[in-house]
Formats: C-alpha cells, structure tokens, sequence
C-alpha cells in the first residue's frame, strides 16, 4: 500500500528521487569532524525557537501595559509556561552559541574559499537575520533592558547624515520607544523567522550545490566520500543528544544566566540604569562601537565588523587549499582573532573606564588588521610554504591540474 | 581544534563567573531553604510586615494554599479578600507618595530584579545601620527610603541578632520562592530530563560507532586490494 502511495507521488512529484539525491545518497567527505555537526544543530535550534515561539506567542501580549505582566502569566499560570519560555530564552543564547562556532568552523578549515563563497555570504545575511530577530525578541518582555537596549540601538541610527532623526522615528513609529515600537517588532519577530527557514533553504541549495568542505580543504576523490544517511545521521544525532544535555543543563538549572536582573523590572522611560548592556552575543560589536570616539565613526566601524566577513574569499589568496589544515600562519591568525574577540567581548561588558579604554581600541584595530591584513599575509605564506617543499599530498594536487583553475573545471 | 575546545570551555567559564562578581560592595551569602516550615515563616514576616508598604502583584492566597501551607493560615492572611486575589499592599499609592516620595517596588520578582539575586535581598534586610548623624541608611542602598523594618540597626546582643538574621534568611527564602514559584519543579524535571538524555545520548553513540565500523571493513578491503 505504502508503495503504491510512493509510486502515485513520485509520477507527480520528484519525492523518491529527491530524498535519496539530497538526503540519503547525499554524498558527504568522510573524514568531517564533529566542528561539522554544528550546522544540523543550527537548523534544530531554529525549529526549537519556531515551535516555542509560537506557543509563547498564544499568551503574550504586545501592549506596553500588558507585555511584562502576560511574561509573568506565562510563567506562572501556564502550564509547562516557564519550560516554553525558558527554551526559548535561553534558545536563543544557545543560537548565537551554535552559529558563531559553526562560523569559527568556517574560518578555521577555510571553508568560506571558492566555489563556497555564495554559502559563505548566504551564512552572513542569516547572521544579519538571526541578530534581527534576537534584538527584537529582546524588546517584548517589556523590561528594563529590553526598553533601553532598543533605546540605545535605535538611537545609532541617528547618526545616519541628514536624515538620522527620520530614521530613528521611522523605526520606533515614535519619537521614543513605546507601544508603537513593541507591536512592529512583535509583528516582525514573528516574520523574521519565516524569512530564516527560507534563507536555510537557499543555504542548503547552495551547500548541496558545492557540497561540504572537509578539514583537508583538498577536495576528495569521489571513492573518499561516503553516503550521508546513515553515516552523518547517526553522527549528526549523536551530537544532538550531546548539544541538548549541556542546553538542558542551562535550561534547568541555570535559565536566569540569560537573564539580566534589570530586565526583571518593568520598562520606565524615566529611570535609566546605570550599566546599559546588550546580551553576551553582541557585546564584541558593542565594544567595536564604544572604541570609536567619535558617534558615525563608530556606528559605521560596528556595521564594518559584522558585514567584513563578506571580503574573505576575496582575501584569502593562498594558493594552497583550505584553512590551518596547511597553514601553520593562517591558523595563528585564527586563534589570534579568537582571542582577539573574547577580549572584545570582555570590553564589551565593562564600563568603559582605565585601561579598557584603549584595550578595546587595540582590540578593534587588531580585528580589522586581521582582515586587512590577510591578503599580503596569505600570499607570503603560500610562498613560503612552496619554497619550503609542500607535502606529497599538496605537490600531487598541484601537478594535476594548474592551482587557479583547479575548481572551475569541476 | 584541541585548543579551540580549550579556549571555548574557558570563555564559557568565563561568562558564568564574570556575572557573579558584577555587584559592587561584597555581599553577605544566604542559603535559602526550600522546606515548608521556612516558606511559612517567610511568608507571615512578609505578608504582617513588607505588605504594609509592598506589594506582590504575580502572587494569589491560592498560591499559597497550593504551596501546601495551612488552611487556616492563608485563611488568617487573606481576611475578607477571595483566594483568587493578589497579595496587596495595604498602603495606597498616594499616601506612599506622601511619606517616602516614591511607590516602594512590589516584591514578587524582587530576588531576581537585583544584582546579587538572593543574597542581595538578605543583605539589604540586614544592612540597616544608624549613621553618625543619626539617620538610618543601609550598607547595601545608602538612601533608601525603606525604614529598619526588621530592627537590626542597633542590636548587639548576638542571641538577638541570630534570631533576625534566621528571621531575614525566612523572609528572602519565601522571596526567592516568589520570584520563581515553579524552580523546584523544574529542577526535578531537569533530573528527569538530562537522565533520559544522557541514557539516549549513550545509545546513539553506539549506534553511531556501530554504523561507522562499516566503513573501516570497507577501508580494509580496499587496502587489501
């Protein structure tokens, strides 16, 4: 009967065929570490938040006058309320978590080089989306924080010339953060996400367009890829039971860590807190902006540091394949930038006083020098690299075929 | 990719330690007690005395006679108001405005809307002092238009001090209870839940080494080959 089913869709609709050409023969590198779980897990977390944010979303109320109290319904009166809630609170950290790794990921095996460069870029606007969608989240409980980080961020788009004020109006639908902002970035909180799954889908036509990388960065003979299903499901379903016993450790038992003790009182326009800080996943940009004196410069300079992501295929201009796999200085850059970012991290949740002053503006410069920097420094090391002797692997790949071209005859 | 791990579980470590210390004058730590009797002692502190000033909005009698506390007790509490109402303040915001100039802050969330949680609540109960001037401030808010509703300013006697601070170790348990009424049920939960998950997570490993041993025949025969 099941067959009969089949066989009745698949003269309609490419089912059978489409599922064992892109999921179960799917051909996969065998020799993926598990840095390369953590776009599946990606993908779980944005169903998570969906199915969670739908159900939070039967009870919350987008009203100034109603949203911190229906949070505390939800967390009170709900049945099973504080679970949806706290999964998705803390989902959200869990998100940047699993992103900003899989983007390390990226950077580290070079992931991001040619032919990958639209995986690459479609990866960079769903940061964009995600990053959207966290700051509007953010607002809707209505608390403290919530109230004036939107103050503070819609604020930045003041320093646009000539037309900043229009701008900033224009975004909170006020001449200050109030009802009018709270309901169009419930409304687009909730579209958002749509617009993610479709972003995903784009993402997944171009993975499985160029398919996955590997930590070699040479590309495999066809006898070194193995099936996908079962081999990288049942490795990709290992990794979800790993992710979701450290989730649930955070989930419940640690589920105010995400939570600032601000934001536990209701949003007032007229008392502003001492300390006003955006969620731990920002706060690298936040201390990009800060280092910059100057009010555009530093809009502008926060802008640059998450869209400059987008230069690297074109920075990279090493000969030799791939990330630190066989580049001993590109991998010091990596952990270098790593650092780097954790220090601006830290900047980020300090008050900007003494050294963290100019701490965060070594950090900015070290972050930018990194991409600036990379083309010259690409090209030097791949002409050390040659002049030292490359391994026999390398030496093989570059008598086949001449290195420019060696994917555009793919 | 060793030393990503490593600087990963440290940058982790990190953020879970940075906000603890983010509070500025250290803190005197509480161990707040889940059991039944400290909850009701808590309560009666909270709901004779904070309640004449405060509010707790979120938190119904209902509440309480579901927490398991006595019939007649929550009877006493609530008077003449029906189990479905709030814990009130029993000072209007107007006369609030005449005598402290401000609407003192409802306590249902209380524990977690400052910085230090718990600790702080239970250090600022006991941080009353009386100034050199003669004015009553505290360690923990200098300012603060709250009187020495416990009456520690002053005591000496370590007998009597004990006894309030056991009194304000009651008031921040039921407080931290406030603020989070299901966190019990959720850790029992969480024991649940991460039991299952690691029982899973387990079962997957070995299903996942199993399916992978395939291909290292595969290999071998290549290489036999």
């Amino acid at each position: 009967m099941l067959s009969r089913v089949i066989g009745w869709i698949d003269q309609r609709f490419p089912l059978t065929s489409f599922v064992k050409r892109e999921l179960t023969d799917y051909p996969t590198p065998r020799n993926l570490s598990y840095w390369w779980n953590f776009g599946f897990l990606a993908g779980f977390v944005l169903v998570l938040q969906i199915a969670t944010g739908i159900f939070l979303a039967m009870h919350y109320k987008a009203d100034v006058n109603l949203a911190f109290d229906s949070v505390q319904h939800i967390m009170r009166d709900i049945k099973y309320g504080w679970l949806l809630r706290y999964l998705h609170s803390t989902g959200a950290s869990a998100f940047f978590v699993v992103i900003y790794i899989h983007m390390a990921r990226t950077l580290y095996y070079g992931s991001y080089r040619a032919p990958r460069e639209l995986l690459w870029w479609t990866g960079q606007l769903l940061m964009l989306l995600i990053m959207a969608s966290a700051f509007m989240g953010y607002l809707l409980p209505w608390g403290q924080m919530s109230y004036w980080g939107a103050e503070v961020i819609t604020n930045l788009f003041g320093a646009t010339p000539l037309i900043g004020d229009r701008v900033v109006l224009w975004l909170r639908g006020d001449f200050a953060v109030g009802d009018a902002t709270l309901t169009r970035f419930y409304a687009l909180h909730y579209l958002f996400p749509f617009l993610i799954v479709a972003m995903v889908v784009i993402h997944m036509v171009a993975l499985h367009t160029v398919k996955s990388s590997n930590p070699s960065g040479i590309n495999l003979a066809a006898k070194d890829n193995i099936p996908f299903h079962p081999y990288y499901t049942s490795k990709d379903f290992f990794g979800l039971g790993i992710y979701l016993i450290i989730f649930c450790v955070f989930v419940f038992f640690l589920p105010h860590l995400f939570i600032e003790p601000n934001n536990y009182i209701p949003a007032n326009p007229l008392v502003t807190p001492l300390h006003i800080e955006p969620e731990w996943y920002f706060l690298p940009f936040y201390a990009i902006l800060r280092a910059i004196p100057d009010m555009l410069g530093g809009v502008v300079a926060m802008a640059l540091s998450v869209v400059i992501f987008a230069v690297l295929p074109f920075a990279d201009r090493s000969s030799i394949p791939g990330g630190a796999h066989y580049r001993p200085v590109f991998r010091v850059m990596f952990y270098v930038f790593i650092v780097d970012v954790l220090v601006l991290g830290y900047v980020g949740s300090q008050a900007p006083i003494g050294f963290l002053v100019p701490l965060g503006q070594i950090a900015t410069f070290i972050y930018f020098a990194t991409f600036i920097l990379l083309p010259f420094v690409s090209k030097a090391e791949d002409r050390w690299l040659r002049a030292r002797g490359l391994p026999p692997e390398l030496q093989a790949l570059f008598e086949q075929r001449p290195p420019r071209e060696k994917w555009l005859r793919k | 990719m060793r030393i990503a791990m490593k600087l990963l579980s440290a940058c982790m470590l990190f953020w879970l330690v940075g906000g603890a210390y983010a509070a500025g004058m250290a803190l005197n730590k509480v161990e707040v007690s889940v059991d039944l009797p400290a909850l009701e002692r808590g309560a009666d502190t909270v709901i004779d005395t904070c309640t004449v000033c405060h509010s707790l909005k979120y938190i119904r009698f209902r509440d309480l006679a579901g927490l398991g506390f006595a019939k007649d007790k929550v009877q006493a509490w609530r008077g003449d108001s029906p189990m479905g109402s709030v814990i009130a303040s029993k000072m209007t915001v107007d006369s609030a405005l005449l005598a402290f100039g401000a609407v003192p802050p409802d306590l249902s969330l209380i524990a977690k809307a400052r910085e230090g949680g718990e600790n702080y609540v239970y250090s600022f109960l006991l941080g009353f002092y009386a100034a050199p001037d003669g004015m009553m401030t505290n360690h923990y808010f200098p300012g603060t238009k709250m009187p020495d509703a416990l009456g520690i300013a002053g005591v000496t006697d370590a007998a009597q001090r004990a006894l309030l601070e056991q009194k304000a170790r009651d008031v921040t348990s039921f407080l931290v209870w406030a603020a989070d009424p299901h966190a019990q049920e959720r850790q029992t939960l969480g024991y649940y839940v991460i039991g299952y998950l690691l029982l899973l997570t387990t079962l997957l490993y070995f299903l996942k080494r199993r399916i992978w041993a395939r291909l290292n025949t595969i290999q071998q025969n290549q290489h036999k080959e």
